[in-house]
């Protein structure tokens, strides 16, 4: 406990991994989803920034970089459909998207 | 107990009480408030790894930029459309919790008995500062191992923002009054989002009075509004009057 | 050159207080620059010259009644505030008032706070987490003008952002660092050029081999800080005064004061990037003498920001937005281009 290793960045990102797991699951607000899943991806950010870290390269940093431009584009096409979504149902409620199911 | 740890338990604590507050806000504002918080904090701890340029682009792209599209798309959601609390199925409450409890184990163990394979790489802290810092060694790797993912990012964000404009854009012109339009006189008549109530009880008076102005009011929709100079007398071609009964 | 912590401490709260006195009379120069170019007198009452003005100001603000809007978010409402107000004053942490070390009473100084490897992208990221303390506070004011103010605001500081972001890259090209006072101690260096048979000698200033660069920044600096003639989503006759209406008192000053730390602030990054900081004849023989350039180049700066509200009427919504991304960005593009192949020639590793 007086020293910090990789495992406790490691344990970190996996609780906030987990969280925001459970809030997708639990959560049925489309756009509170949406913002878990962000959580979800940067979460993976950090387990990937100990690892480089810990072996001593730079992998991890550039594909950490990678995932937030991937995520920062995926932000802006994933809340023009939710948008899109609520102007024709008038709702962001995700119980209410069963069309394809159906 | 070096500086190190407690800023480490301290950021680490603060994280995950801000993710905890994502999940459980009633308010979606709180929530992505929370988002924020996450997200700065995670920066924090990304400093302490060393990889201080993406401590910075996480909170100038991640935090300054996405996060703010998102919570314009909070405010210009329609009240009506936030789903009820204790709706849904209430099996969710309990399973989903439990199905990450039961991850949360799993992964545990798979960290508390790993082993690295493989030697170490030669980007050592006093290597990476012989290259000039964090920020110089990150694009020496994307400017030359990693140089083609670095052109289709370009294009991934390209798409990205030309695939937004396009479905967010109303099917009719008709249906663009049904937006907050910031620029629209009428924009200003839609409902807000929840939260601060914005509905003051409408008195008999008060409809009474706005029946009488709405019955003549008329709604001009223009492409570029320095065109359209008012008066009753503008009878350009880019002017489209709608006139309510 | 690890100084004690307790040091860097003291250090950091005499650099905070002197922000904070300057901003106050920061408004005071302000009133008194636009009276005169209004032709008229400005404050004269309180102290000489209406030197105490700001202090009257304050205990006004301090004696007001602080209204809070029945419906408003009471949290948000009182974070959103302070959210601008702290994020502004933690951007000076890493601007250098001096590239050496002082002696004083046998401890060995550091003129600045710290010197962050990527203290220019701090200083960025900073101001993006200032946008949340517009958006939140039009949003927790239940008025739907603050709202629209709001987010009008937002989205005008996130687009000049970027082009405050990217009118800096050529800096960094040209000097290979991202920490300031690296960019600042370049351009103490003398840059010679020839013409003909005479050889002129310069400080190496960015701003000579920058000039685009310097006056896309000064315009997205004005933009961002929300001044004139950027200032639509604040202005008093428009939208009621936006996002900041329901505030009152104190809060409002929060606002108020850290729209003037923000001026202040990139202002003295204009200085440090474009104009050299503390670079000035007679600044390597004594370091106050270099603070006491700083100053200068800031307070020229922000006369030019006082210059500007005076004399031009402000832009509407949408050509503001149109000037930012049909205009500017393309600019600022090309200048990154020019830079780099600029340097790519003189390093001789472009051949044709």
């Amino acid at each position: 406990m007086a020293e910090l290793t990789t495992n406790h960045f490691l344990f970190l990102s996996a609780a906030l991994f987990v969280i925001g797991l459970m809030g997708v699951l639990v959560r049925r607000n489309l756009l509170i989803m949406f913002m878990c899943v962000e959580l979800m991806m940067n979460s993976v950010n950090l387990s990937l920034i100990a690892f480089a870290r810990e072996t001593n390269t730079m992998f991890g940093e550039g594909f950490a970089l990678f995932t937030i431009a991937v995520a920062a584009a995926e932000a802006a096409v994933g809340l023009a459909i939710i948008l899109a979504l609520s102007r024709r149902s008038h709702s962001v409620d995700a119980d209410e998207f069963h069309a394809l199911r159906d | 107990m070096s500086w190190n740890v407690i800023f480490f338990y301290a950021l680490a604590a603060i994280s995950l009480l801000a993710a905890v507050g994502i999940v459980i806000a009633k308010n979606p504002v709180h929530s992505a408030i929370f988002l924020v918080l996450t997200l700065f904090n995670t920066a924090g701890i990304f400093v302490m790894l060393g990889a201080e340029f993406l401590a910075a682009a996480q909170v100038i792209v991640y935090a300054g930029a996405a996060l703010v599209l998102m919570l314009f798309l909070l405010m210009l959601v329609d009240p009506q459309a936030l789903p009820q609390r204790g709706g849904g199925h209430p099996i969710q409450r309990i399973v989903g919790p439990l199905l990450g409890v039961i991850l949360f184990l799993e992964v545990g163990a798979a960290i508390a008995n790993r082993a690295i394979v493989g030697g170490l790489g030669n980007a050592s802290p006093e290597n990476i500062a012989l290259v000039g810092g964090s920020t110089q060694a990150v694009g020496n790797l994307l400017f030359t191992q990693y140089l083609l993912p670095f052109e289709i990012i370009s294009l991934v964000l390209l798409v990205g923002v030309a695939g937004a404009i396009v479905l967010a854009l109303p099917e009719r012109l008709g249906e663009r009054l049904g937006t907050i339009s910031l620029g629209h006189p009428r924009g200003t008549d839609m409902a807000l989002p929840e939260g601060p109530s914005t509905a003051a009880p409408r008195t008999r008076a008060d409809e009474r009075a706005t029946a009488a102005l709405e019955a003549t009011r008329e709604i001009i929709l223009v492409d570029d509004p320095d065109l359209y100079t008012g008066g009753r007398g503008d009878t350009r071609q880019s002017t489209v009057k709608i006139t309510r009964n | 050159m690890e100084q004690p912590i307790w040091l860097t401490f003291i250090v950091a709260f005499i650099f905070m207080n002197v922000l904070l006195v300057g901003m106050a009379y920061m408004t005071w120069y302000e009133r008194k620059v636009l009276a005169a170019m209004q032709d008229r007198v400005g404050p004269n009452r309180v102290g000489w010259k209406g030197l105490l003005q700001p202090l009257a100001d304050g205990v006004k603000l301090l004696g007001k009644e602080d209204l809070i809007p029945a419906n408003a978010d009471k949290i948000v409402f009182f974070f959103a505030p302070l959210i601008v107000f702290v994020v502004a004053i933690t951007r000076v942490a890493v601007i250098p008032f001096g590239s050496i070390s002082i002696n004083i009473f046998g401890q060995s100084i550091n003129l600045w706070i710290t010197d962050l490897n990527v203290g220019a992208l701090f200083l960025l990221a900073f101001g993006s987490l200032g946008v949340y303390g517009i958006i939140l506070g039009g949003y927790a004011s239940a008025n739907r003008y603050s709202l629209l103010g709001g987010l009008r605001s937002a989205a005008q500081v996130i687009s000049y952002e970027i082009i405050l972001g990217l009118s800096l890259v050529g800096i960094f090209l040209i000097s290979s660092s991202l920490s300031i006072r690296t960019i600042m101690e370049d351009q103490m260096r003398e840059l010679t050029f020839a013409i003909g048979p005479l050889t002129f000698t310069l400080p190496n200033w960015y701003i000579l081999s920058q000039p685009m660069a310097f006056v896309i920044f000064f315009l997205a600096a004005v933009a961002e800080t929300n001044r004139a003639p950027f200032d639509l989503p604040e202005a008093e006759t428009e939208l009621v005064s936006g996002f900041h209406t329901e505030y009152s008192a104190f809060r409002f000053s929060f606002y108020f004061l850290g729209e003037y730390i923000n001026m202040i602030v990139v202002s003295l990054f204009a200085a440090t990037m474009f104009l050299g900081g503390i670079d000035g004849p007679g600044a390597d023989r004594f370091w106050g003498i270099g603070i006491l350039w700083l100053l200068l180049k800031v307070i020229l700066f922000l006369f030019f920001y006082i210059w500007l509200r005076g004399t031009l009427p402000r832009f509407r919504f949408d050509q503001l937005m149109g000037i930012a991304w049909k205009v500017l960005l393309p600019l600022v593009l090309v200048n990154i281009l020019i830079t780099a192949l600029i340097r790519l020639i003189g390093q001789g590793q472009l051949s044709f």
